[in-house]
């Protein structure tokens, strides 16, 4: 009898724990990526050459969220890659050396450093290259984070939509809504977790108010409803992801209870 | 904004993403359940009932003695 109070008493302990750890930690800590899937499609058998480039295609992906499959399809002119997310198809490759560094890149490297070294986020902006466009925007993003208690734990990176090194990154970027290829604007991700990016602030969306909701939508206590829930689109990243160190936020929130919120 | 979801005629327009609007709004957290107050009528329905159990407990008893005190009647040589 008495132990199933000691069971009920640690139950309680862990769920109070659990609901207390602000939202980038907990996801960071217990949300695997989703996983994307790099599919070949053909419709004649596979030679022995194609088996031995898609072997070297996958080897360069270990270690990454991603699946390698082979699909026969009949109705197809040539062979091709797919790259699709959620069961949604995110880039098509008619060429395999288009797949090089699918899954790194250095700013890829350099976010996901900066969130297992225990940063709230990595505030990715998106440029459209058109300073008229993007440099008012960019002021706002530089003077909120300035004023945030939080300024130190949220790098700001900067990339650019033309970015040929970074086009893998561009073009998941721009897969994370559907509309988001058509809309030629600057953009604010907010990344954080396992390079889990959420849904962008664009153009006028780059506002004062709305990247402070941010900021407290990262900072918040995890509620089960964002766990049942979890926003944003997971990045393709080459990343072991064990062992983050701890959380910046808590550190900050401890210094300053004011801040804490729900 | 949802996925596949493309439903505003310009960029003023476009929804902004749910994440944002919930956390602005609240609800990311589990909202209390809202209480409305009824009518407490349990007191008068108490009332009603032991009302009723008395008159019936008075009725039958004023039955059973009645017809006790008839038979008795009956039964006592006149």
């Amino acid at each position: 009898m008495r132990s199933i109070y000691l069971k009920t008493i640690l139950i309680a302990g862990i769920v109070s724990l659990a609901c207390t750890t602000k939202v980038s930690e907990w996801v960071l800590l217990n949300s695997l990526p989703d996983e994307y899937i790099l599919a070949y499609y053909h419709k004649d058998p596979l030679s022995e050459t194609v088996i031995k480039q898609n072997s070297a295609i996958t080897g360069n992906l270990s270690s990454a969220n991603i699946q390698f499959r082979s699909v026969l399809k009949k109705d197809i002119d040539r062979p091709y890659y797919a790259l699709i997310y959620d069961n949604r198809l995110f880039s098509k490759y008619y060429d395999p050396r288009e797949l090089k560094d699918l899954s790194v890149s250095p700013l890829r490297e350099k976010i996901a450093a900066e969130l297992m070294s225990g940063k709230l986020c990595v505030m990715l902006y998106l440029k459209t290259g058109i300073p008229e466009k993007d440099d008012p925007a960019l002021q706002i993003i530089k003077r909120t984070i300035k004023a945030s208690p939080f300024r130190e734990i949220m790098p700001l990176v900067e990339i650019n939509r033309n970015s040929v090194e970074e086009k893998h990154l561009v073009s998941m970027l721009l897969n994370v809504e559907s509309d988001l290829k058509e809309i030629n604007e600057p953009m604010l991700f907010g990344v954080f977790a396992r390079f889990k990016a959420l849904e962008p602030l664009l153009a006028k969306g780059i506002s004062e108010e709305n990247i402070n909701l941010m900021i407290d939508f990262l900072t918040a206590d995890c509620s089960c409803l964002i766990k049942d829930d979890l926003p944003g689109t997971d990045i393709l990243c080459t990343k072991n992801w064990e062992n983050p160190m701890p959380a910046m936020v808590n550190q900050i929130l401890d210094e300053n209870p004011l801040l804490v919120h729900h | 904004m949802d996925q596949d979801t493309i439903q505003y005629d310009s960029l003023e327009n476009r929804p902004l993403p749910k994440w944002l609007t919930d956390q602005r709004d609240g609800l990311n957290q589990y909202q209390p359940e809202i209480r409305v107050m009824k009518d407490d009528r349990s007191l008068n329905t108490s009332f009603m009932i032991t009302g009723a159990v008395i008159l019936l407990a008075v009725a039958v008893l004023s039955i059973y003695i009645l017809k006790k005190n008839r038979k008795n009647a009956n039964t006592t040589p006149g």
